[in-house]
C-alpha cells in the first residue's frame, strides 16, 4: 500500500506538499440528514410508527456542544443539509483534500438511547443499510463500522454476523458510556460474534447509558463531559481485562476511539501493581493486565493529547511501549477535527510518523480484504 | 544440628498456618509451620519492605475457565504480604505474578526433637 505520509511540514507548503497519499483516518462520522433518510431501510411497521408518532430521531446530546451537532462550521454542506450527511461533500472536503487512502465511518446515530428494544434494533439495521447504500457505494475509500444495539447483545451478535458478510465493514462500533462495563458476561455474545467474523470492536466516545457521566455525578459543562470521557474508557479497559474477556476470546481486538491515550501508561502501572495483590479475584488471568492491554487494544489519536513540551509526546509513546499502538484519526466533521498535517507534533518523524498515520491502522483493520 | 543451623524454638511455639517473626544474629525471618512442614523466609517484602510476618499464609487458587469459580489448592500454599497483597511461593520465594523478578530469600528449615532448626547459609 501507499507509504510516506508526511514530509517535514512548513507553513508555506500547500496541503498537497505536506501530505501525500496513504493517510488512514480511523474516525469519521456520517449522519442521516433526517429520519426520512432511513425510511427506505425500515419496515412498513416502523415507518408507520414513525409517521404516527412524529419521531424525529433518538434523544440528543446531554450537553450543548461548542458548535451545533459538534460540527466544524465549514463542514455544513452547501446543499443546506446537516453536517456529515452529504457523502459527496465529505469526499471532497476530507478524502480528496487530505489525500486520505481509507476512512473508517463510525455512525453515532444514538439508536441505543431508544428504549423500545425492537425499534432500536431496527434503527441500527437501518443505519447499516443506509451507510452501505449512501456512503460505501459512494467511494471505495470509505469503510464501515457495524452499528448494533449493544444493550441487546444477542440481537447485536445477529446483526454483526449479517452485516459482516460485506467486506467493506471493518469494525463493530459501540459507545463507551454504557450502562454496565463491557467486560460483563452479558456482553460476551458481541465479542463472540466479532471473533467469528474476524472484526475488531471499536469503543467510541459517547453515551447510550443513563448513568451519570462521571464517577462523581453530573458535571455542569461540555468541557467536563469532553475532557472527562477518559474515565469511561479507563473503566472499559479495566472491565474487559479483569473479566477475562481476552482469555475467553484470544483473537479479540479492541479499538479505543476518541478517548485520548496519554492516560494509558499510569493506568497500566496501577493495574499491574494492584493485580499483584488482588489477583485471586480474577484467577482466570494468566498474564499481567498491561500485557493484555498492549496485545489486544489499539487507540486512535484524536482528540490529540498535546503536552506543552512536544518531546513529552514521544515520552508517552515510549511509556506505552509499542510503536504500532496509535492510529491516526481526524474525527471529521466534528469541531475538534485533527488535521493530518498538523496534529502530530513535528518531533514525530520518519517510520514512527508513517506507522501512526497509516501503517498501524492498515495492519489493524486489514482494509485490503474488500 | 549442623553448625549453620539455628534453634529458633519449639515447634509448638509456631501455631500452624500463622507466620511468626524470629531474629537470628540480627536477621529477621518468618517461620511458617504448615503442619507437615516448616518454612523459613526473610521477613521483608521485596516490594516496599513490609514485614511478611504481618501477612498471611493461604492456599493458591486454580481456575479452569473464565467466569468459573476457582478451586482452593489446599496443598499449594503462599505467603501474602500485609501491605499490597503480593504473594510469594514458599519453596522458591518468587512472587506469583508472571514475569516478575521480585523474590524473597528462602532458608532451609526442619524439625528435630520437636525443635525448629533454620539453616542460614
Amino acid at each position: 500500500m501507499a507509504q510516506a505520509v508526511i514530509t517535514d511540514p512548513k507553513e508555506t507548503d500547500t496541503v498537497e506538499e505536506r501530505v501525500t497519499s496513504g493517510t488512514i483516518d480511523t474516525d469519521v462520522h456520517p449522519y442521516p440528514n433526517t429520519i426520512t433518510d432511513l425510511t427506505p431501510f425500515l419496515s412498513s411497521r416502523w415507518n408507520q410508527y414513525i409517521e404516527q408518532s412524529g419521531f424525529k430521531g433518538p434523544p440528543g446530546t446531554q450537553y450543548p456542544k461548542g458548535y451545533e451537532m459538534a460540527g466544524r462550521r465549514d463542514a455544513w454542506p452547501p446543499n443546506g443539509q446537516r453536517v456529515g450527511s452529504d457523502p459527496d461533500f465529505a469526499r471532497q472536503q476530507l478524502l480528496d483534500h487530505w489525500n486520505i487512502r481509507y476512512a473508517v465511518l463510525n455512525p453515532l446515530y444514538g439508536h441505543e438511547k431508544v428504549h423500545n428494544d425492537d425499534f432500536s434494533i431496527a434503527l441500527a439495521s437501518a443505519i447499516n443499510a443506509w451507510m452501505s447504500a449512501m456512503w460505501l457505494d459512494n467511494d471505495d475509500r470509505w469503510r464501515g463500522s457495524i452499528s448494533v444495539t449493544a444493550n441487546l447483545p444477542e440481537a447485536a451478535a445477529e446483526e454483526i454476523r449479517r452485516v459482516a458478510k460485506d467486506p467493506r465493514y471493518v469494525q463493530i462500533i459501540v459507545t463507551v458510556r454504557s450502562e454496565s462495563p463491557y467486560g460483563k458476561r452479558v456482553f460476551h455474545p458481541i465479542f463472540e460474534a466479532a471473533c467469528d467474523v474476524g472484526l475488531p470492536v471499536g469503543i467510541h466516545f459517547g453515551t447510550w447509558g443513563n448513568n451519570p457521566i462521571t464517577a462523581a455525578g453530573w458535571p455542569s459543562y461540555y468541557l467536563e463531559d469532553h475532557t472527562g470521557m477518559t474515565q469511561a474508557f479507563e473503566a472499559q479497559v479495566l472491565s474487559l481485562v479483569s473479566e477475562g474477556v481476552f482469555e475467553k476470546f484470544p483473537d479479540l481486538k479492541i479499538a479505543l476511539i476518541e478517548g485520548g491515550f496519554a492516560w494509558l501508561p499510569p493506568l497500566m502501572w496501577r493495574f499491574d501493581k494492584n493485580y499483584k495483590g488482588l489477583r485471586e479475584e480474577v484467577p482466570w488471568l494468566r498474564r499481567l493486565p498491561s500485557e493484555y492491554i498492549l496485545e489486544h487494544f489499539r487507540m486512535t489519536t484524536q482528540p490529540m493529547d498535546e503536552p506543552p513540551n512536544p518531546q513529552h509526546f514521544l515520552q508517552i509513546l515510549d511509556m506505552i511501549g509499542r510503536d504500532d499502538f496509535l492510529m491516526f484519526a481526524t474525527d471529521y466533521p466534528h469541531w475538534d477535527f485533527d488535521a493530518p498535517d498538523r496534529a502530530l507534533p513535528s518531533v514525530v518523524r520518519g517510520d514512527l510518523r508513517t506507522k501512526i498515520m497509516s501503517e498501524n491502522a492498515a495492519a489493524f483493520y486489514e482494509f485490503e480484504r474488500a | 544440628m549442623s553448625s549453620s543451623e539455628h534453634d529458633v524454638g519449639a515447634v509448638t511455639d509456631f501455631q500452624v498456618g500463622r507466620p511468626h517473626r524470629v531474629e537470628i544474629d540480627g536477621r529477621a525471618l518468618v517461620i511458617l509451620n504448615v503442619g507437615d512442614r516448616i518454612y523459613a523466609v526473610r521477613d521483608i517484602c521485596p516490594h516496599q519492605g513490609a514485614r511478611l510476618s504481618d501477612g498471611q499464609c493461604k492456599s493458591r487458587l486454580r481456575v479452569t475457565a473464565v467466569g468459573t469459580q476457582p478451586e482452593i489448592q489446599a496443598d499449594d500454599l503462599v505467603l501474602q504480604c500485609a501491605w499490597h497483597g503480593w504473594m510469594f511461593d514458599l519453596d522458591t520465594g518468587r512472587a506469583l505474578t508472571e514475569n516478575d523478578s521480585a523474590r524473597v530469600r528462602t532458608y532451609s528449615a526442619r524439625v528435630q526433637d520437636s525443635r525448629v532448626l533454620v539453616d542460614t547459609t
